[in-house]
């Protein structure tokens, strides 16, 4: 029979359920909503970590050390290499440079130094890395390549300063991933509770479609499409609140923040691609419970 | 129509409510399905919808085995046999107009089609003049009425009656009655439930009686009639 009248009906079923118990029904739509404004915040959180780690990175500097015995030329043929394999920028500190900048940093005690008899510092490569070669895995791999380079006497970078930071982004994104997990998984089991709800309060209804011959799917349909509207409407509202948060709050953080992160941390708090992800998640979550409702509780 | 071979029915733990049932009725029929109460008659019309399957024994309803029926075929039969429930199941928050429509709603009928055949239906049962109401609002006869609409609003082939005179004075008994026999007349095939002997007298049909889950007794109109006479 006809598809549109169909639709028309699954649409007003579900209306009147949303209408019938506003109560149970807002409390779902609070649950996706609280949820997905908390995926929201850490994606925020996320970003601001990984613009951390970006800025702290880009102090991440490789020192490679020459052999003392190489002459001029062999010096620049190794700072070619170098360059090649590391793809980023490459700083020649001759050892009087590099001396008088140990001086200077030892302050007093540079003094002692002048006492040398000849200068025992190699020359040295200054290698700024590039962005995307600024994770432990690629710089370990970067210095074991350049350790194996010939005229090399030896490379040097923070090598565990590197790790560590790494590993507590790492630890903060996993611990973060469970979290969301956790959330999502109690989402699903209070919106799949209120359409256990909504069921119970229409099995009279339901009944009564089954022995007039209603199929299975005519009668989920209306709570499917409950929950998908639950779904996108706590989506909705998670993204109003981002969105809130950020003008309210966004340019008081970028400022407290800036001194960290540099300038253009103020980014708006809620882009497309966000909004277009937690309506998804949103639908996925409405969908989910209600799917979990269905198979559970209307065994028709 | 509806053949019943060799059918049983038990619920777990209790000795069988029917045993070895067989029936035919024949498409345009009108049978009355008689017998004390407790005797099965709401059973056997639960098996011919399937709201309840059968223990032992082969149903067919229209040609198909329904002993062997897929669960998803279940409602498409359910849609050639209008049912009025002995407890009426009526959405009490639904008006009389709604409670009809359900039927045409769960088929997907358009909604001014649906209108249209349920205010032709509430006049073949007289209560145009009630559609906007609520059946808790109506009279026992008239929520009976309702019901029959229901069940026949989508033009079943068959049509099953469960005590449809239940708790009604003689006068709606009457007029209920003259409802499902001009249904009849008009090509369904009809069986009713009822444990009212003077209704059985006056209708002079074809009576299948039910005692402790058995078929007593079968007579067909004509020597159910004699037997009145008698
Ligand atoms: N769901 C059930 N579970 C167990 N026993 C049932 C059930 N439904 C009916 N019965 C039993 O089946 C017998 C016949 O019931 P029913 O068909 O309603 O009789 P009638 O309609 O002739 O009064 C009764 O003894 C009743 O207790
Ligand atoms: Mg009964």
């Amino acid at each position: 029979m006809s598809a549109l009248s169909k639709v028309t009906y699954f649409c007003r079923s579900a209306a009147v359920g949303l209408k019938h118990s506003p109560f149970v029904h807002f409390i779902a739509v609070t649950t996706i909503a609280i949820a997905l404004f908390s995926a929201g915040m850490a994606r925020g959180a996320a970003r601001v970590l990984d613009n951390l780690l970006a800025s702290l990175g880009g102090e991440v500097e490789v020192t490679v050390y020459l052999s003392p015995e190489l002459d001029a030329d062999e010096v620049h043929g190794v700072r070619a290499r170098v360059l090649a394999l590391s793809g980023g920028e490459v700083t020649l500190v001759s050892p009087d440079a590099a001396l008088s900048r140990l001086r200077a940093e030892l302050g007093d005690l540079g003094e002692a130094l002048a006492e040398l008899p000849e200068n025992p510092l190699p020359v040295s490569l200054e290698l700024r890395v590039p962005p995307e070669r600024r994770n432990p895995d690629a710089l370990l791999a970067l210095a074991k390549a350049l350790r194996a380079a010939p005229g090399v006497a030896g490379v040097d970078y923070g090598e565990a300063a590197v790790q560590r930071l790494s590993a507590i982004a790492r630890a903060l994104r996993f611990g973060s991933l469970v979290a969301f997990a956790v959330v999502l998984g109690a989402t699903v089991v209070i919106v799949a509770a209120t359409l256990q709800l909504a069921i119970y309060s229409r099995r009279g209804e339901i009944e009564i479609q089954k022995l007039v011959g209603a199929t299975d799917r005519f009668v989920k349909a209306p709570f499917l499409l409950e929950g998908l509207l639950q779904g996108v409407l706590g989506a909705a509202v998670a993204l109003f609140g981002l969105w809130a948060f950020g003008r309210v709050l966004g340019p008081t953080l970028g400022a407290l923040f800036a001194f960290l992160l540099g300038p253009g941390v103020a980014a708006p708090w809620v882009e497309p691609r966000l909004a277009l992800e937690l309506l998804c998640a949103g639908c996925g979550l409405g969908l989910g419970g209600s799917f979990v409702a269905v198979g559970r509780f209307l065994r028709v | 129509m509806i053949q019943f071979f060799h059918v049983y029915k038990a619920y777990p733990g209790d000795p069988p409510v029917l045993s070895d049932i067989n029936l035919n009725v024949e498409k345009g029929e009108f049978v009355f399905l008689t017998g004390p109460s407790g005797a099965g008659k709401t059973t056997l019309l639960k098996l011919i919808f399937c709201a309840e399957k059968a223990t032992k024994g082969q149903i067919l309803v229209g040609g198909r085995n329904i002993a062997r029926i897929r669960e998803s075929a279940v409602p498409y039969l359910r849609r050639n046999i209008g049912v009025v429930f002995q407890d009426f199941k009526l959405l009490p928050h639904r008006t009389v107009e709604d409670n009809v429509s359900f039927t045409l709603d769960v088929l997907g009928v358009p909604r001014a089609e649906a209108r249209e055949k349920v205010r032709r239906m509430l006049k073949l049962v007289g209560l145009e003049h009630k559609a906007g109401s609520y059946p808790l609002r109506l009279s026992g006869g008239e929520q009976q009425r309702v019901v029959i609409a229901r069940a026949l609003v989508n033009d079943p082939t068959i049509l099953l009656a469960d005590e449809p005179t239940g708790n009604l004075d003689p006068a709606l008994t009457v007029e209920i009655m003259d409802l499902l026999t001009q249904v009849n007349v008009r090509g369904t095939t009809v069986m009713v439930a009822t444990h009212d002997a003077t209704l059985l007298s006056r209708y002079q049909k074809r009576t299948v009686r039910l005692e402790r889950g058995q078929i007593v007794s079968d007579e067909d109109g004509v020597k159910a009639a004699r037997r009145m006479v008698v």
